[in-house]
């Protein structure tokens, strides 16, 4: 074999949208911004930590010297693992650079029901649902529940859900919660599946979700909940909502600069917390749609805006928290179809490491797990783009060409044999002849959509007959509780 | 030699073609939302002695109403919109104490805020610029505001529109809580109360007794002005 200098074997076609001197100044805006506009900081025991650390306070308005932001991009790690429960590492998450997985969203109120087909309210057993199919599906890389429970205990609605997905899925969860109790009940439950909490902290096996608010505040509950995950090492998202033209600038790179600030307050009050704990920022970055009043989640914008806050937050060597495969339509249709491809397509050619809201249908209101299940296709394919193309004695396959001449055919060639498995094979997209697509009932994408989905909630039980029964029991202990504080705060 | 019954007549043909003049230069300012601009025309109109009702009902009024069409239409856009709005509203502060009492324009007094828990304010002020825009005075009491806070603000403001936003199905139950504290107060009757927020319904507003829903911020001015309307 003849080595070369500099020899990739496999270079990944990610694109770039923003030069280094472009970056630079997004960087030293967000500098500026936490610098002399400063951010909201809702919380005592956060503005205590962060006066400690340098910063000047002036009310509940923090300001942030750049040599406690650089301190804090030095700390945070440039590695962090997920793991399964079921110690199946198959499923392992593996937060790095350009690595890039995909999830439905949290939280929506409403959900399409999977036998009506109709949009209703979003309930407990919809976690499960939720959890299972995205259990099956090869290219859900963590999971989301797409809603909250309207039907347990008002302010339960984030412990119950986490307790019914984690039972329904070796694929790490994402979860969220209302506050730190729900925030702690969730870690419980996390440390439960793990064995231990030395264990957990060994093996993370979820994501925590949390989010502050454009422009430039942090929340008490937020903040709190940010705290909460870096004191015990849960790996966290904090990234906000950002609106452009509504809560952000409508200019792209104004956005830029508000949602990385914002979000940077997450990432100094982990790190000071706790060096070295695992922080992602990021999150929906769109526009309001200045004539129906809405925020867009099919615009362009979403994915060019997603891409360009991906460089920046990997050129602040941190984790990405993306969104794709989403859509404003209210059905399952083609609109649903274009926005999700594009969205998807652009997220993966970023390189983001988090990719949520799989499945958001109607503006981030209405949870769609057919949607999800479209989404999973179309992450396959963008996922062979990505890959690119791969180039070696091998591949090259200059003999092989040689042996067989012009005019001859590969099918029966080894090669052939050692390589075609690497095309992608289609589970939803139609390559039949139209005899075939005619005799298996000229379906469409949306009938094969709806009947692949079926079919998972029907067939794939999922892991819950084998959670360990020590594991069950203390997960319905903490639920009680739960169910006691809040009966005690009512 | 004229006579003055001619001077009076040319005299009142040339103030008439300038208040016309000044009436439409107001709509126009208005809808392309020049505030500042605005503002001066309508200083000038009063002291060239135009009469403050009639700048309102056919100078301002109009061009909102052309402002409202015109967003219905899809050629002007909520910051477009948001301008004029804001334009019209520094102009009724500015008119207001000069209105006599029959002058039409003085929509009311409308109090909206977010209820508790509710962190969400952006669809909350657009409802409330939307308000200003058609000429109501609008106390924005701003984001998780607990119930007292609206019982007070309508105690304290006498609004005849009370506006509750909630963006979680959480903290919904709050606006019906509001609802039953306006009654406990003995004051319900005094307001129309209109709610809004993505996930509220029309049947969750007749669930919980109030007013009045409205799916945009831009409906909710015309469903309210309708609903006042037949009221009468
Ligand atoms: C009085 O008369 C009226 C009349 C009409 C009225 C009216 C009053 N008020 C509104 N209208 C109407 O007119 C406007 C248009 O003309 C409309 O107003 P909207 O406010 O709907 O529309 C705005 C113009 C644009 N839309 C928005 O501004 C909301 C967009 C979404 C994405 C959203 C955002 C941006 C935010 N969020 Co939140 N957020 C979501 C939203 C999803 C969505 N698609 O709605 C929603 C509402 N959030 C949700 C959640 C869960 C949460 N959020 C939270 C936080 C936030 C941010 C702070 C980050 C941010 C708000 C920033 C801000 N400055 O307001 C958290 C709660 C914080 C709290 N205590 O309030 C948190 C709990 C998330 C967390 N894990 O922490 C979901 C609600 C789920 C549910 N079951 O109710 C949600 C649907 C997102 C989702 N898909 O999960 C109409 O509703």
């Amino acid at each position: 074999m003849i080595s070369r200098t500099n020899y990739t074997t496999q270079q990944s076609p990610h694109f770039e949208i923003l030069s280094e001197n472009q970056k630079e100044r997004i960087f030293n805006g967000m500098m500026r911004t936490l610098q002399y506009t400063g951010a909201h900081v809702h919380h005592e025991g956060a503005r205590e930590l962060f006066k400690k650390a340098g910063c000047k306070i002036d009310g509940i308005t923090v300001y942030f010297p750049p040599e406690l932001i650089q301190q804090a991009l030095a700390s945070a790690p440039v590695v962090t693992e997920i793991f399964p429960w079921d110690g199946d590492d198959s499923k392992k998450i593996t937060i790095e650079k350009k690595r890039s997985y995909f999830g439905p969203g949290p939280t929506p109120p409403n959900f399409i029901d999977t036998d009506t087909l109709e949009r209703r309210k979003y309930l407990r057993k919809d976690a499960s649902l939720v959890a299972r199919v995205c259990d099956a599906l090869p290219n859900m890389g963590y999971v989301q529940s797409l809603g909250s429970i309207s039907d347990v205990t008002n302010g339960l609605a984030d412990v119950y859900e986490f307790a019914d997905m984690v039972r329904n899925t070796t694929t790490p969860i994402m979860s969220w919660s209302f506050d730190r109790n729900g925030c702690r009940d969730i870690h419980h439950m996390g440390i439960a599946m793990a064995g231990s909490e030395e264990a957990f902290r060994h093996k993370p096996n979820y994501v925590f979700y949390g989010e502050p608010i454009s422009p430039l505040v942090s929340d008490f509950h937020a903040i709190d909940k940010c705290m909460y995950c870096a004191e015990h090492r849960i790996p966290q998202v904090y990234s906000p909502c950002a609106i452009g033209g509504g809560t952000v600038p409508a200019s792209h790179a104004g956005q830029l600069v508000v949602a990385l600030s914002e979000s940077m307050v997450g990432v100094i009050a982990s790190q000071l917390i706790n060096p070295g704990t695992c922080v992602i920022i990021g999150g929906v970055q769109s526009i309001l749609d200045m004539r129906c009043s809405i925020y867009s989640y099919g615009a362009p914008e979403l994915s060019l805006l997603s891409a360009a806050l991906t460089e920046m937050v990997h050129y602040c060597n941190l984790p990405m928290y993306s969104t794709a495969g989403c859509t404003d339509t209210k059905k399952m249709d083609m609109q649903s179809a274009m926005e999700a491809s594009l969205s998807i397509n652009a997220a993966m050619m970023s390189g983001a490491n988090f990719v949520h809201d799989c499945g958001y249908t109607e503006s981030g209101l209405t949870g769609d797990i057919f949607q999800t299940v479209m989404d999973d296709e179309l992450i396959g394919m963008a996922r062979i783009i990505e890959q690119g193309v791969e180039v070696n004695e091998d591949t090259l396959a200059v003999d092989v060409i040689h042996n067989t001449g012009p005019g001859g055919h590969y099918l029966y060639e080894d090669h052939t044999m050692e390589h075609f498995r690497n095309h992608w094979m289609p589970t939803l997209m139609d390559r039949n002849s139209y005899e075939a697509w005619e005799e298996q009932g000229r379906k469409t994408m949306k009938d094969r959509v709806i009947e692949k989905t079926r079919d998972l909630i029907e067939n794939h039980e999922g892991p819950i007959n084998k959670v360990p029964a020590k594991a069950n029991e203390e997960i319905e202990k903490i639920l009680e509780q739960a169910e006691e504080r809040i009966a005690q705060t009512a | 030699m004229l006579t003055l019954k001619e001077l009076l007549i040319t005299y009142n043909h040339k103030y008439n073609s300038i208040m016309s003049t000044y009436l439409s230069n107001i709509s126009e300012t208005l809808i392309s939302g020049k505030g500042d601009e605005l503002k001066k025309l309508i200083e000038s109109a009063v002291n060239d002695g135009a009469n403050p009702g009639e700048i309102l009902n056919q100078g301002l009024l109009p061009g909102m109403d052309a402002v409202g069409q015109k967003w219905k239409d899809g050629d002007m856009f909520m910051p477009e919109v948001l301008r004029s709005a804001k334009a019209m509203s520094n102009s009724m502060d500015y008119l207001r104490p000069m209105l006599k009492e029959g002058d039409m324009g003085n929509a009311g007094t409308m109090v909206i805020g977010t209820v508790a828990g509710d962190l969400h304010d952006i669809g909350k002020d657009l409802a409330a610029m939307m308000f200003e825009g058609a000429g109501y005075k609008v106390i924005n009491l701003g984001i998780d505001q607990p119930g007292e806070s609206f019982v007070n603000a309508v105690k304290e403001h006498q609004p005849n529109i009370l506006g509750m936003s909630a963006l979680l199905t959480t903290t919904m139950p709050r606006m019906g809580e509001v609802i039953n504290s306006l009654k406990e107060a003995g004051i319900r009757d005094q307001v129309t109360v209109i709610i809004g927020g993505a996930p509220v319904t029309e049947e969750y507003a007749g669930e919980i007794g109030a007013d009045l829903y409205a799916p945009n911020a831009g409906s909710a001015v015309e469903i309210t002005n309708e609903f006042l309307q037949q009221a009468q």
